[in-house]
């Protein structure tokens, strides 16, 4: 009986302990977040790039580097702050938590601009626009010309999870049954083997299917049927890492580099032999 | 011992043929049907490549990939066994504290959907813990030798939050398991061994450590060195997390590549070259400690 009374002491005690220190440390952690993460980056001369693979703007290379649009973007960020660029390869459907919970600085990964992400986090102005457009099954979507077309009972549309195309998808096409899948390549399979209409993805992805699979898939529609402006995610309440971004923006895009990088990875397929 | 057949009976012949002819179906299904263009000749690569800056072969994401479900799977199992057996011998303490203490943590890890519970560790638990240790800078203040060693150890520094998360979650998610076993494994010992060391004058701790424990660890190695094998297959799990592990880099590869199924079929291949050998060893370990013991 003597030690389960101890034990009751000493458990009394580490509660007691724990009130002021979690209030001790709750006040550490708000001074931490407070401080910039533009500052952090500078001290541990690491900027830690928070993305998803994504074809053209994240890829992996037959070496197993990392290559693409966005990759080119946060090597040259990395390089104009004078530090080293740590990629953090993440699922794109936990790639907002997980900035929230610091295991990165910031989201270079095509993350689109949009109202309802924006309560959560910060972004930077756009550095590039994208939109979605679609490729669908030559043999399901035969005639198909315009989104009117796929907005139909019946049709199966494939999208990627937890992305903006499932947002789009469902804006312009409410009728047609969406099915989702973890990855892109996933959703690519379920059109070209016919088991859905269409897919919907980011520019410029349906055009280089058609042109991969040119016997099985095809453009219905010239273009995007949406336009998006896409910046760096970063956490809320930093001002300084905004506004160096932003800036940062600014002047690259007023060099051409940005249009410049934008036309080798998008308009040519020059890096295909990077890959395989 | 029974008797065993070794001739195959006619129904035996029968069925192995229409098995076969299901599986060249399949086969012609997938060949066929799929309209994919195959491309085995690329996969080797991922593989192996041959870095010529440093002139030698190197691994490429896929074996890297294998190397961290390794890691994973070795660290994750020991530490399983330090929280297993903990828990397990509280399970059967005398102490209701800790009695309630271990069937609550059993009951919380059994009782959830394993991926679940890897999102909540990570975002709620190994975030707060490891997040204001600063692991990364301290790995590569270390000496390159010693660099080096955790590298071989634990993967690349910069991946090293991520690696521990997963492996804390993998370890405490398994250890219930484990507790499991070295709790039945304790009770199934045979009333009789108890009331023997208890005759002789042994106290409690004596007990454990010169009877029961010994008797149980004969009886409970076959079914750990099983619970390694699910720590392995369980290990895909956390490619939830974006731990660079075998899944992981496998979908990588493919969200870059589009090569769905060559790249699915390699990682099985590598799964089963992990999981085969240790599934065989087991068998062999039951088989040699029923013929040495008892």
């Amino acid at each position: 009986m003597g030690t389960r009374k101890i034990v009751v002491l000493l458990v009394t005690i580490a509660l007691i302990l724990c009130i002021p220190a979690s209030g001790f440390a709750g006040k550490i952690q708000k001074e931490l977040v407070e401080e910039s993460t533009l500052d952090q980056v500078l001290r541990r001369g690491v900027l830690r790039v928070g993305m998803s693979t994504f074809v053209p703007w994240a890829m992996r290379d037959k070496t197993g580097k990392l290559v693409g649009f966005e990759i080119d973007v946060a090597r040259r960020l990395a390089k104009d702050m004078g530090v080293k660029v740590q990629f953090a390869p993440t699922k794109w459907a936990g790639i907002i938590p997980a900035l929230l919970t610091g295991k990165f600085d910031v989201i270079i990964g095509g993350m689109g601009i949009l109202p309802k992400r924006n309560l959560k986090v910060n972004f930077s102005i756009p550095y590039d626009e994208t939109g979605m457009s679609l490729v669908a099954n030559k043999k399901l979507a035969a005639g198909f010309k315009s989104l009117d077309d796929f907005n139909k009972k019946g049709v199966v549309i494939s999208v990627r999870l937890g992305a903006t195309p499932v947002a789009a998808a469902k804006k312009y096409m409410p009728k047609a049954e969406l099915r989702q899948f973890d990855d892109e390549s996933e959703a690519i399979q379920e059109v070209v083997n016919g088991r859905a209409h269409a897919m919907v993805a980011s520019a410029p992805l349906p055009a280089f299917l058609s042109l991969k699979y040119p016997g099985r898939l095809f453009l219905p529609l010239k273009g995007t049927f949406t336009k998006e402006p896409i910046g760096f995610a970063v956490r809320k309440s930093d001002f300084d890492t905004l506004n160096f971004f932003n800036n940062w923006i600014t002047v690259v895009k007023a060099e051409g580099w940005l249009k410049e990088r934008k036309h080798y990875w998008f308009e040519t397929r020059d890096w295909e032999g990077l890959l395989k | 011992m029974e008797k065993v057949k070794k001739k195959p009976s006619l129904l035996d012949i029968a069925l192995i043929f229409l098995i076969l002819a299901a599986g060249t179906w399949l086969f012609y299904r997938i060949k066929v049907g799929l309209h994919y263009h195959w491309n085995w000749y690329a996969i080797p690569q991922y593989l192996l490549r041959f870095d010529p800056e440093e002139g030698k072969w190197v691994s490429n994401l896929l074996l890297q990939g294998l190397f961290a479900t390794i890691r994973l799977s070795i660290w994750g199992t020991l530490l399983a066994a330090f929280l297993g057996v903990i828990m397990g011998l509280c399970r059967i303490s005398r102490s209701l504290f800790l009695r309630l203490l271990s069937r609550t943590y059993i009951e919380f890890n059994r009782n959830l959907p394993p991926i679940v519970l890897i999102f909540l560790f990570y975002y709620f638990v190994t975030t707060q813990v490891l997040g204001n240790l600063n692991m990364q800078g301290l790995i590569q203040s270390l000496p390159a030798n010693f660099q080096a060693l955790v590298g071989f150890l634990f993967g690349p520094p910069s991946f090293i939050v991520p690696f521990v998360s997963a492996l804390l979650t993998l370890g405490f998610f398994e250890g219930a398991y484990i507790a499991e076993i070295v709790r039945s494994g304790i009770q199934s010992i045979e009333k009789e061994q108890w009331e023997g060391g208890r005759a002789i004058g042994l106290s409690r701790w004596q007990l454990m450590r010169l009877i029961i424990f010994p008797l149980t660890i004969r009886k409970i190695l076959p079914p750990l060195a099983g619970q390694f094998v699910s720590t392995i297959k369980d290990s895909a799990i956390v490619s939830v997390i974006s731990v660079q592990e075998l899944t992981f880099q496998g979908m990588e590869l493919m969200s870059s590549t589009y090569m769905v199924f060559e790249i699915w079929i390699t990682v099985t291949v590598l799964y089963m070259a992990l999981t085969v050998p240790v599934s065989l060893s087991i068998h062999r370990l039951e088989v040699y400690l029923r013929k040495n013991i008892s």
